[in-house]
C-alpha cells in the first residue's frame, strides 16, 4: 500500500483548472493508446446516438419488438438487413446499435455511482482516520474480493428483480471499494500537506476542508478510476445477460449473445455471433486503453492498481 | 510475522462469519418458496404445512440461524433440494474439477505472462514489446464467454480438434481396457479449450504487470551495479532484475482472483465443465438454496484465503516490508 | 542461487504443461462400445434416483425405465394397457372395490414381484404422505393382498382418477424399502428421511437397471435380464428389449448434443431439437426427425379478483389481441401448435374442438378493431381511441374503465429468460400489443420461485404467462384449475375463477367413472371456460427429435416424443 501513498506533486499544488486540463490534454494526445481508445469510443458513441434512427425508418427495425414480416428465421446479411436477422426476424444491426446505448448507459451510470460512493467513503476514511477508517476499509476489503458477477447472479435469482437499473445499482454497490482505497491513500497524503493545516487553523469546518480542499485534488484520480469501473460494469452486465439473468426488456450485447447461444444458432449464424462479441470486447478495450492513457497522464505510479475486475 | 498472519487470519474468520450471516438473512428474506415445487397443490393446507414442516423450514428464525451456524461449523451444509444428497458431497465432487482447470490456467498464464513480460520490458520500444503489449491488451479485454464460443466454433466445430463440451468421454471410462493414462489423456483433451480460454484472458494482465514492474526494477541502482560489474545481459535479466519484479505479479494474482472466479463460472457454463461455478449458476436458476449458498460460501472462502496467502507470501518475499 | 532454481522449476512446469497439451490434442475419439448399446444424449443428468424425490424431467426419465406401474397408457390412445397387471381391474360396484391380478414378474434382483409389494407401495405413500403421489391415494380406504398375486383396493367414493392415475403409480420393492421406512418411522421427520434416502442400486421391474453412473458425465443402464415383458406381446407389440443397454451421455449444452448426433457419437438426442439446429440436420441422410405433439399447456392467466380482469369483456378483448400465430411462428419458430382450448389437441379423447376462438386468423388491424369493438361496447373509453373515426388503426392512448377512471398500470409476470426464453419473450410481445391499444401493461420477468409464490400463495399479481410442460393425459387438472374450492393459498386455481355452475359440472366429472360420460362433461367444462377466458391458452410446443437411422430402428411415437419405454423396449439394430 505504501507505494501508492506518494502522490505526485503536481496534483497537490492547486493549478488553475483550465491550465491543468490543457496540460493533461496535451500529454494525453501524445499517447497512442489514448488516441485509439478515444477514437473507438467516439465510434461507439455515434452508434448509440444512431440507435434511434432505424426504428424511425421502419417499425420492423425496432430492436426489441420489430420483426420483418417477410422473414421467419435467422437470415444472413442483405441489403434490407445489413447484419442479417435473428431467429424471429429482428434486425441485428438495429440491435447492435441499441446495444451500444445500453452499454454506455450501464457502464457510465454504474461507474459514476461506484466512483461517487468510493470517493465519499475513501475521503471519509482517509480524513477521519481511527475507528471509522478501520470499519470502512475492512468493509471495502471484504467487498473487493467478492466475485461481483456471482453475487449479483445470486441476488437476481433470489429477489427476481431483473430491471436494468437494479443491475446497475448492484454493480455500483459492489465495485466502489478499489476506488475508495486509492482515494483514501490520496486523502491521507493530502492531509499532511501544509495547506490543509492552514485551512484548519483558519477555522474551516471539516465539511469545508473535505469539499473545498481535498475533493478537487482527488477528483482527477476518481475520474481515472471511473474509466476502469465502466469496463467492469459493462462486462458484468454482459456476463449476467449472457447467463440469462439480464433484463429481457433491454437489448444489450450480452443479451444478443444469449439469444444466439440459447436458440442454437451459434454454429450456423456467424453474422449473429460475431458482432455483439466484437463490440463488447472493443468497448472494453477502448475504455481500458483510455484509462491507461489517463493513468500515464495523471500518475505513472498508480499503474499497478489499474487491474480490471 | 506470526502476529501479522494471526491478525489476518482472525480478520478472515470475522469476514467469513459476516458473510455467513448475510447469506442467511438474504436467503430467508428472499421471496419464492423452495418447497412449493414439492407441495402438491391438491393437498389441503394442513397437509402442505405438514410437508413444509417435514422439510425443516418451519422452525423459528433464531433456531434456524443457530442450527445453520452449528451445521456449517461442523461441515454440514444441508441437503440439496434437487439432488436430495448432502450439499457437501456434491461440492466435493465438483471442487477438484474446478481446481484442476483453474490452477492449471492461472499457473500457465502467470508463467507465460511473467516470461513474456520480462521479454517485453527488456526489449522496450521494439517490435517484440509492441506486439506483446498490444496482444495482451486485446486478449485481456475480450469478452470471455464470447471467446469461449468462438474457440468452440473454430476448434471444435470446424476443425474438430477438441470435444465441444464436457470433461470425459464415457466410452473411455466404461471400457475396462482403458488404463489410468488413457483416462488422463482423455481429460486433458477435454480441458484444452476451456484452458485456452482462461489462459488467453489472463496472461495479458500478468504480462502487463510484469512488464511495468520489470521496467521499474531496471532503473534500480543494483542493476546499474551489475552492469558495471560486466555481468552478461542474460544474467542481469534473469538473476537480478526478474526475481524482484515478480512481487507485484504475486499481488496481482490475488487481486484478480475475484475476476477469475467470475470468468471461471462463465467458462464452466459454456463448456459444461462439471465444476463449482457451473453448479452455482445451475443451483441459482433452479432455486436450490442450500446448494447455491454453500457453493457461494466456498467461493468466498477460497477468495479470502488466497488473498491471505498472497499477503503472507508478499510479506515473506519482500524483505522491505515489515509488519 | 534461488533465482536459477525458480527459473528451472518454471521451465519444467512450462514444458510439462506443453507436453500434456500436445498429448491432449492428439488423443482421438474414445473406443466404440458394443454395437448393441444405444447411446442417448441428454442435457442434464438425473438429480436423484430416489423415485419419491425424482420430480425433474431428467431424473424421471431414468426412474421410469427402472420402476413400473400396474397399467400404462398405450402409445396409440388413452386406453389403459395392463403392464404389471394381468388384465383390466375388476369392479365390485356394491362395495366400491377394484381387484387387480398381477402377472408373473420378477424384480431386477431376481426375486418375485408379489401383491405384498403393491400393497406396501400404497401404504408407504399414504403413511408418509409422499408429495406429488399422496393426493392420488387420498380416497383409498384400504389396499389388501388377497393372495400372492391379487390386490384389492377399497375406495371411499367413486373417483375417475383412480383408473387414470392411481393405478399408474410406480411399484417399489418391499424388500428394499421396508427397512428404510422402518428406520424413518422412528425419526422426528420421517418424510425427510425417506426422501433423502440415497438409492445406490434401485431394484425395479422395468426393462433396464442401473449399471454404473459417473456423476456429471454418463449414466449406464443395462437391460434387465429378469424383465417380465421379454417376448410378451402387449398392446400389439412384442417387447424386447432387443438392446443390451443404454448409455445416457450428459452434454450440458444443446450445441454439443446436436453435433454429437450429426457426427454419430450418439444415436438419439432425448430432447426437443431447437429450430436453429433443424436446418443443419434436415439434409443429413443418416438422421431421421420425429415430430410429435406434447401434452403441455402454455397460457396467459388473469387475476379475476381484480379490475379490470374481473370483466369478461376485457379478458375477451385481450384474448382477441394476443396473436398466437405470431408467438408460434416467430418466438417458437413454428415448433408448436395453437391452443384454443385448455386441453391439448393431442389428447383427442377429451379435447373439445368447438370452443370460441378469439381473434383466430385475424390480421393485426382486424384484431385491434375487434378488440376495440368489444371494449367500446362494454363502456371503455379512450383519450385517443385505437381506431379513429375514419376507421384507421392508430396508437391508442389513455384507456378508461367503464366507470370513467383511468386504467392503472398492471404487470404481466413471466419466468426469466434463463428459465424459459419463450415465455419471457411472449410476455414482452403481449405487453407491446396491449400498449398499442393504450392499455398500460408492463411485462416483468421474475425468478420462477418468487413468481409462483406471488401467484399461488400471496395472490398479489395482475396477470402472468405460465405453462405446464407435462400435463397428465387425464383431464382432472381442468377441475383443479378452475374449481372454486381450489381458490385458496397454494391451490391450483390461480386466477380465482368462481362459477357455481362450473363447480357442479366439474364435481360430476370427477366422480364419473364411465369414460364416455366423463368425456361429455369435460367438453362442457372447456366450453364454459373458454366463454369466460380466465386463461388465454397460447401454445403447445411440438417435440422434434432426431435419431440415427443407421443405428436403430423401430421407434414408437407417442404424445411427448419417441423417448418412451415402448421405444426402448422395441428398437432393434438397423441392418
Amino acid at each position: 500500500m505504501s507505494k501508492m501513498l506518494k502522490a505526485s506533486p503536481q496534483l497537490a499544488r492547486r493549478h488553475p483548472w483550465q491550465e491543468r486540463l490543457a496540460e493533461d490534454w496535451r500529454v494525453f494526445r501524445g499517447n497512442l493508446l489514448g488516441r485509439i481508445g478515444m477514437g473507438l469510443l467516439i465510434l461507439f458513441g455515434l452508434m448509440a446516438v444512431c440507435s434511434y434512427i432505424p426504428p424511425m425508418v421502419n417499425a420492423m427495425y425496432h430492436p426489441m419488438t420489430g420483426v420483418d414480416p417477410l422473414v421467419l428465421k435467422a437470415t444472413p446479411p442483405s441489403l434490407r438487413h445489413w447484419l442479417g436477422t435473428d431467429f424471429m426476424g429482428r434486425d441485428i444491426f438495429s440491435q447492435l446499435l441499441a446495444g451500444a446505448r445500453v452499454a454506455f448507459m450501464v457502464g457510465v451510470s454504474a461507474a459514476f455511482m461506484a466512483v461517487v460512493l468510493g470517493t465519499a467513503f475513501g475521503m471519509t476514511a482517509g480524513y477521519m482516520g481511527g475507528f471509522t477508517e478501520t470499519v470502512l476499509m475492512r468493509l471495502a476489503d471484504m467487498i473487493m474480493v467478492m466475485p461481483t458477477l456471482l453475487i449479483i447472479l445470486m441476488l437476481a435469482a433470489l429477489f427476481g428483480k431483473l430491471n436494468i437499473w437494479t443491475i446497475v445499482l448492484m454493480i455500483a454497490l459492489f465495485r466502489w471499494p478499489s476506488v475508495s482505497r486509492v482515494i483514501r491513500a490520496q486523502t491521507l497524503s493530502l492531509k499532511q500537506r501544509p495547506f490543509i493545516d492552514a485551512a484548519r487553523v483558519a477555522g474551516a469546518s471539516h465539511t469545508r476542508i473535505i469539499f473545498r480542499h481535498i475533493m478537487p485534488n482527488v477528483l482527477p484520480l476518481a475520474f481515472l478510476y471511473m474509466t476502469f469501473r465502466v469496463t467492469a460494469a459493462i462486462v458484468i452486465e454482459a456476463g449476467l445477460a449472457f447467463l440469462g439473468f439480464g433484463d429481457p426488456g433491454t437489448v444489450s450485447w450480452g443479451m444478443m449473445l444469449q439469444w444466439v447461444w440459447k436458440t442454437g444458432h451459434m454454429f450456423t449464424a456467424p453474422y449473429w455471433l460475431l458482432p455483439p462479441g466484437i463490440c463488447i470486447s472493443l468497448i472494453t478495450l477502448s475504455f481500458y486503453m483510455l484509462g491507461r492513457a489517463m493513468d500515464e497522464v495523471l500518475d505513472p505510479r498508480l499503474r499497478e492498481e489499474g487491474q480490471r475486475e | 510475522m506470526r502476529k501479522f498472519i494471526l491478525k489476518r487470519l482472525v480478520q478472515v474468520v470475522v469476514i467469513l462469519f459476516l458473510i455467513l450471516t448475510i447469506l442467511f438473512v438474504l436467503f430467508r428474506l428472499a421471496p419464492g418458496d423452495p418447497v412449493s415445487r414439492l407441495v402438491d397443490p391438491n393437498l389441503t393446507p394442513e397437509e402442505a404445512d405438514h410437508l413444509i414442516e417435514q422439510m425443516g423450514l418451519k422452525e423459528p428464525i433464531w433456531t434456524q440461524y443457530l442450527m445453520y451456524l452449528k451445521n456449517i461449523g461442523s461441515g454440514e451444509f444441508g441437503y440439496s433440494f434437487h439432488y436430495g444428497e448432502p450439499v457437501a458431497k456434491i461440492i466435493w465432487q465438483r471442487l477438484p474439477n474446478t481446481l484442476m482447470l483453474f490452477t492449471t490456467a492461472v499457473i500457465l498464464a502467470a508463467l507465460v505472462g511473467i516470461s513474456w513480460g520480462k521479454l517485453a520490458a527488456w526489449k522496450k520500444g521494439k517490435l517484440t514489446d509492441n506486439l506483446l503489449t498490444i496482444a495482451s491488451l486485446v486478449t485481456h479485454t475480450l469478452f470471455l464467454p464470447w471467446l469461449a464460443l468462438l474457440l468452440v466454433w473454430v476448434f471444435a466445430y470446424h476443425l474438430g480438434w477438441c470435444p465441444i463440451t464436457g470433461m470425459i468421454t464415457d466410452e473411455v471410462w466404461l471400457d475396462p481396457a482403458c488404463g489410468f493414462f488413457t483416462k488422463f489423456i482423455d481429460v486433458v483433451h477435454h480441458m484444452v479449450l476451456p484452458l485456452a480460454t482462461l489462459f488467453l484472458i489472463h496472461f495479458g494482465s500478468y504480462l502487463l504487470v510484469m512488464r511495468s514492474s520489470m521496467l521499474e526494477t531496471l532503473k534500480e541502482d543494483y542493476i546499474l551495479l551489475a552492469r558495471a560489474k560486466g555481468l552478461s545481459e542474460r544474467a542481469i535479466r534473469n538473476q537480478h532484475a526478474a526475481p524482484n519484479a515478480w512481487l507485484p505479479v504475486v499481488t496481482s494474482v490475488g487481486l484478480s482472483l475475484a475476476f477469475s472466479i467470475n470468468g471461471g463460472a462463465l467458462t464452466e457454463t459454456v463448456f459444461s465443465w462439471p465444476g463449482i461455478g457451473r453448479e452455482l449458476v445451475m443451483a441459482v436458476s433452479q432455486n436450490d438454496y442450500p446448494l447455491a449458498q454453500a457453493s457461494f460460501l466456498l467461493v468466498a472462502a477460497v477468495v479470502l484465503l488466497s488473498n491471505l496467502v498472497v499477503d503472507v507470501l508478499y510479506a515473506y518475499l519482500d524483505p522491505r516490508i515489515r509488519y | 542461487m534461488a533465482a536459477s532454481v525458480a527459473e528451472k522449476v518454471r521451465r519444467a512446469l512450462l514444458g510439462a504443461t506443453a507436453a500434456l497439451l500436445c498429448l491432449g490434442l492428439s488423443a482421438g475419439p474414445g473406443l466404440a462400445l458394443s454395437d448393441d448399446i444405444i447411446r442417448v444424449g441428454v442435457l442434464e443428468e438425473p438429480k436423484s434416483l430416489n423415485l419419491w424425490l425424482a420430480n425433474d424431467t431428467w431424473s424421471q426419465r431414468v426412474v421410469d425405465l427402472i420402476y413400473e406401474p400396474l397399467y400404462v397408457h398405450s402409445p396409440k390412445g388413452p386406453e389403459l394397457v395392463p403392464w404389471l397387471a394381468a388384465g383390466q381391474p375388476q369392479l365390485d360396484a356394491a362395495n366400491l372395490t377394484y381387484t387387480v391380478k398381477l402377472r408373473p414378474a420378477k424384480w431386477s434382483d431376481g426375486s418375485e414381484l408379489t401383491a405384498a409389494d403393491v400393497v406396501f407401495t400404497g401404504q408407504l405413500i399414504q403413511n408418509f404422505q409422499i408429495p406429488l403421489q399422496s393426493s392420488k391415494w387420498k380416497f383409498i380406504k384400504k389396499v389388501e393382498a388377497l393372495d400372492k398375486h391379487t390386490v384389492r383396493y377399497w375406495l371411499t367414493r367413486p373417483k375417475a382418477i383412480f383408473l387414470t392415475r392411481t393405478l399408474l403409480t410406480p411399484i417399489v420393492q418391499k424388500k428394499q424399502w421396508e427397512p428404510v421406512a422402518k428406520a424413518a418411522q422412528g425419526k422426528q421427520k420421517p418424510l425427510q428421511v425417506l426422501l433423502r434416502f440415497k438409492v445406490d442400486k434401485p431394484v425395479g421391474t422395468g426393462p433396464f437397471m442401473l449399471a454404473s453412473w459417473k456423476k456429471g458425465v454418463f449414466v449406464y443402464l443395462q437391460a434387465n435380464p429378469h424383465f417380465f415383458g421379454r417376448q410378451q406381446t402387449i398392446a400389439g407389440y412384442t417387447l424386447g428389449p432387443y438392446i443390451k443397454g443404454m448409455i445416457l451421455k450428459v452434454f450440458g449444452t444443446a450445441d454439443a448434443a446436436v453435433l454429437a448426433l450429426r457426427k454419430g457419437e450418439i444415436d438419439y438426442y432425448w430432447n426437443s431439437i431447437q429450430p436453429g439446429y433443424i436446418q443443419q440436420i434436415k439434409g443429413d441422410p443418416n438422421i431421421k426427425l420425429f415430430v410429435n405433439k406434447k401434452s403441455a399447456l402454455y397460457f396467459l392467466g388473469f387475476n379475476l379478483r381484480k379490475a379490470p380482469f374481473n370483466d369478461v369483456n376485457f379478458r375477451r378483448a385481450v384474448a382477441t389481441l394476443v396473436s398466437k400465430e405470431f408467438i408460434i411462428k416467430r418466438i417458437l419458430q413454428g415448433e408448436a401448435e395453437v391452443m384454443h382450448s385448455l386441453i391439448p389437441p393431442g389428447n383427442e379423447f377429451y379435447y373439445n374442438d368447438q370452443v370460441p376462438r378469439y381473434g383466430n386468423g385475424l390480421s393485426w388491424n382486424d384484431r385491434v378493431k375487434a378488440a376495440y369493438a368489444i371494449l367500446k361496447k362494454a363502456g371503455y373509453t379512450w383519450q385517443v381511441p385505437p381506431v379513429s373515426a375514419s376507421g384507421e388503426v392508430v396508437k391508442g392512448q389513455g384507456i378508461r374503465l367503464p366507470g370513467g377512471q383511468p386504467m392503472a398500470e398492471f404487470t404481466i409476470l413471466t419466468p426469466p429468460a434463463d428459465y424459459d426464453p419463450h415465455r419471457a419473450m411472449s410476455g414482452q410481445m403481449i405487453q407491446e400489443w396491449l400498449r398499442a391499444m393504450g392499455i398500460p401493461a408492463l411485462s416483468r420477468p421474475m425468478a420462477f420461485g418468487a413468481m409462483v409464490q406471488r401467484i399461488k400463495d400471496q395472490r398479489n399479481f395482475d396477470c402472468f404467462v405460465l405453462g405446464y410442460a407435462k400435463l397428465s393425459l387425464d383431464p382432472g387438472y381442468l377441475r383443479a384449475f378452475f374449481h372454486s374450492a381450489m381458490d385458496r393459498p397454494r391451490g391450483y386455481n390461480m386466477s380465482g375463477y368462481r362459477n357455481p355452475d362450473f363447480d357442479r359440472v366439474a364435481d360430476e366429472s370427477e366422480n364419473a367413472m364411465d369414460p364416455a360420460v366423463r368425456q361429455k362433461l369435460i367438453h362442457k367444462m372447456q366450453a364454459m371456460i373458454m366463454q369466460e377466458v380466465p386463461y388465454v391458452p397460447l401454445y403447445n410446443p411440438l417435440v422434434v427429435e432426431g435419431v440415427r437411422k443407421d443405428r436403430f430402428t423401430g421407434w414408437v411415437s407417442e404424445l411427448g416424443g419417441v423417448g418412451n419405454e415402448w421405444s426402448f423396449c422395441l428398437i432393434k439394430r438397423a441392418k
